[in-house]
């Protein structure tokens, strides 16, 4: 990090985005685990207006047969969008931007994964996008990586995802739809293993010099580090809750446990998390 | 320490043996899952939280009929490959939903399993439980299975594959001690806070 | 995986079901917890998001202006489409649309327009020309059964809140800037039973769907009338079953319809 900080722009401290927003500033974003109870994993994701639900499924035997691969799972992710989660109403049929969208998902949870221990297997990743605005993908990425550990697949890493890039003449970090529209806009979004920085989803569309792509992508990397932060809190919220009582050697009843045992959970929880990123803080020094 | 940890974060800084569901990189130990750090002892492991049943030689699983052919029955075991009984290895017929107890005699390399001893279960009803979670089901030398046994007078049979198998008894009693094991299956003295609950309701003396 | 356990479980259920119990304890003409929210999708003209027991259901409205048909000029009209996503259960596929999802986008499309809750006169903007056509898309997040009742109802919110986008002078649609709202004369509720093991259940699950002999929806509405209704799988009911099943509609229609209507 030491070295690349220094290409994080400096900004101007009084100098605000069309939404008011520093421009190294996420739009707010919330993260729920196991939503959807069919489904091995799930989470649910709001980002700024976006919002969209992840499921995954398996791993699960995959078909048709000549789909598997006797080394390997398949890691396959289907993005759609809802009819009415864009200004225009959209085509319900799969179009090609879904289907390109859908391939670069699918490859860059691939690498996150241990998939040389299900053979033969699919592992499938739904997304559906209900609301958007401006960065629909990275959200579905950061959802889907979520839902894959609340399944229990083996990861490498969780998946940190964030849209950055360039409007009105600025180097930004996760872009809204009024600046996806600027006529200088540059969209980047882009997808992280967190603990090794390496590059799992990358896309560009717009013109950017090689100064401006270095604090692009610096800038990008320290977002992601933030998404990050806000997806395994809200894992370990899920781990919390699914575990309902605290104190180890009493034998009182499940109903008064319910009650007492969650407030102190939420609380002892909250500490652990705050022990834990101090913790990383001082391995990482 | 016990500590919750994601994907890719570390479990240990220390030299230890790698446990379960942890890996490797750059001399650091991470973890592979969501779950629970265990430390202490000379390996590092990681309990998950949740997870497929990956079949292992000599447990006892709960199948479910899920195919019947010519040569034998296809078994769902609640893991990503069916397993196969030939119609020479069982004395009953089956049909599709039958439940059968039976033991893994063999994983090969695309982990599927080979079963022995199958033997098709008459009436009773099935607890499905997260299987990463059953060991706590039947506890250090069985002791918590003989307390659910005594305490709700059902036969159980526990499958490894995340299947309770009862009937007969207070099944509902069951289900609920059940769903309190899962749910609390990383506190300690879970078996005294059982043998308490029971006591509770008058189940035991 | 899960649809071995549920082979299991739907001969469990036909049993209980002869003795009229059900696997989630409920009564036979007992409804799951209901429970809605509305608003959330900042680019459709209503949205709505419903919760039957565990069955969660998405819908939005778009307003779009297309030209009336030759034989109703001076009208718009609506077009309801439901998905059930590969998301919301193991058992479902990608693909285009299946027969089931047309049946029950056709049946909550039906429950609703014969009902004449919506002035389909009051959708057109200029005679022969042009037209409102209220599009509504629902999607079944999380599937436990009886995506009709909870579809028709997120359809209805939605229509509830209605908003009718303005046009600027070359007839294109101003976003974020609207004239009025639409108009809803009735509340129509749609209401669904099946048939399992003799007994008619209200609101099934998905396991007591895949258990059913047969399936019976009706939309009903406050002021006494049957808009639609609609037979389906391979069984049959008794003419005396059906007025059971009509009876119970209603009041069941008059709960959701208390429940909706303070939004």
């Amino acid at each position: 990090m030491s070295k690349k900080g220094e290409e994080i722009p400096d900004y101007k401290k009084d100098k605000k985005r069309v939404d008011g927003r520093k421009m190294d500033e996420l739009r707010p974003l919330s993260i729920k685990v196991g939503v959807i109870p069919n489904a091995n994993g799930s989470a649910y994701v709001e980002w700024g207006q976006n919002k969209v639900y992840a499921t995954v499924y398996g791993p699960r035997e995959a078909l048709p047969k000549h789909t598997q691969n006797p080394f390997k799972a398949v890691v396959k992710a289907t993005y759609r969008m809802a009819a009415f989660s864009v200004p225009d109403r959209k085509n319900p049929r799969p179009n090609r931007r879904d289907q390109e969208i859908s391939k670069v998902l699918s490859e860059a949870l691939e690498k996150s994964v241990f998939v040389e221990q299900f053979p033969n297997t699919e592992i499938s990743v739904f997304v559906e996008v209900i609301d958007s605005n401006a960065g629909s993908r990275v959200a579905c990425l950061v959802a889907a990586s979520v839902a894959m550990a609340d399944a229990g697949i083996p990861m490498r890493d969780l998946i940190s995802a964030t849209g950055v890039g360039k409007a009105f003449n600025e180097i930004i970090l996760d872009l809204n739809k009024e600046e996806e529209d600027a006529p200088d806009a540059v969209d980047v979004p882009l997808g992280i293993l967190p603990n090794s920085d390496e590059i799992v989803l990358l896309q560009m569309d717009g013109l950017l010099t090689k100064e401006e792509w270095k604090k692009v992508i610096a800038l990008g990397i320290k977002g992601c580090k933030q998404v990050y932060e806000i997806q395994k809190n809200a894992l370990k919220e899920k781990f919390e809750l699914g575990n309902v009582s605290e104190s180890d050697d009493s034998g009182n009843a499940l109903e008064k446990k319910k009650e007492t045992g969650k407030k102190m959970k939420e609380e002892k929880g909250k500490e652990k998390i705050k022990e834990r990123s101090e913790k990383e803080k001082k391995v990482k020094k | 320490m016990k500590e919750v940890v994601v994907p890719g974060q570390i479990v240990s800084e220390d030299r230890k043996k790698l446990g379960s569901n942890v890996y490797v990189a750059n001399g650091r130990i991470y973890s592979k899952v969501l779950g629970i750090t265990d430390t202490e002892g000379e390996y590092a492991n990681v309990v998950p939280l949740n997870g497929l049943y990956m079949p292992v030689q000599d447990d006892a699983v709960i199948g479910i009929v899920s195919r019947v052919v010519f040569a034998g029955f296809g078994i769902d075991m609640n893991s990503f490959a069916t397993s196969f009984i030939p119609k020479s290895a069982m004395r009953e017929e089956l049909r599709v939903g039958d439940v059968i107890s039976a033991k893994v005699s063999y994983v090969n390399e695309l982990r599927e399993a080979d079963l022995d001893f199958a033997r098709k279960m008459q009436g009773g009803e099935i607890i499905e439980v997260t299987p990463v979670r059953v060991p706590r089901l039947i506890g250090k030398n069985a002791s918590m299975l003989e307390l659910l046994k005594s305490g709700t007078g059902a036969n159980i049979i526990i499958g490894k594959n995340g299947r309770v198998w009862a009937r007969d008894g207070d099944i509902g009693l069951l289900k609920e001690l059940v769903s309190f094991i899962e749910a609390n299956s990383y506190k300690s003295h879970l078996t005294s806070t059982i043998e308490e609950m029971l006591k509770k309701k008058k189940k035991l003396k | 995986m899960r649809s071995t356990i549920l082979e299991y479980e739907i001969s469990k259920v036909v049993e209980m079901a002869k003795e009229g119990k059900r696997l989630d304890g409920r009564k036979a003409d007992e409804m799951r917890k209901l429970t809605i929210e509305t608003g959330f999708a900042g680019n459709a003209e209503g949205s709505a998001r419903v919760r039957l027991g565990e069955t969660e259901v998405v819908a939005g409205l778009k307003m779009l202006t297309g030209v009336p048909y030759p034989d109703s000029p001076n009208e718009g009209s609506i077009s309801i489409g439901a998905e059930l996503l590969p998301l919301a259960n193991p058992d479902y596929e990608s693909g285009p649309p299946s027969m089931v999802e047309v049946e029950i986008g056709r049946v909550v499309d039906r429950g609703i327009r014969e009902s004449k809750a919506i002035d389909f006169s009051k959708l057109c903007i200029r005679e022969g020309e042009l037209s409102w056509i209220g599009f509504i898309d629902f999607y079944a997040i999380n599937s436990d059964g009886n995506i009709f009742d909870a579809g028709a109802i997120a359809a209805l919110l939605c229509f509830m809140q209605g908003k009718i986008p303005k046009l600027d002078e070359k007839d294109k649609i101003i976003k974020g800037e609207f004239t009025g709202k639409l108009e809803l004369k009735r509340l129509p509720i749609l209401t669904t039973f099946v048939k399992v093991g003799g007994t008619i259940l209200l609101d099934p699950t998905y396991i007591e769907e895949k258990a059913a002999e047969a399936r019976f929806s009706v939309s009903t509405t406050e002021d006494g009338f049957m808009a639609a209704m609609q037979k389906g799988i391979g069984g049959s009911f008794k003419a005396g079953e059906i007025d059971e099943m009509i009876e119970k509609a209603f009041e069941v229609g008059k709960g959701v319809r208390a429940k909706i209507s303070k939004l």
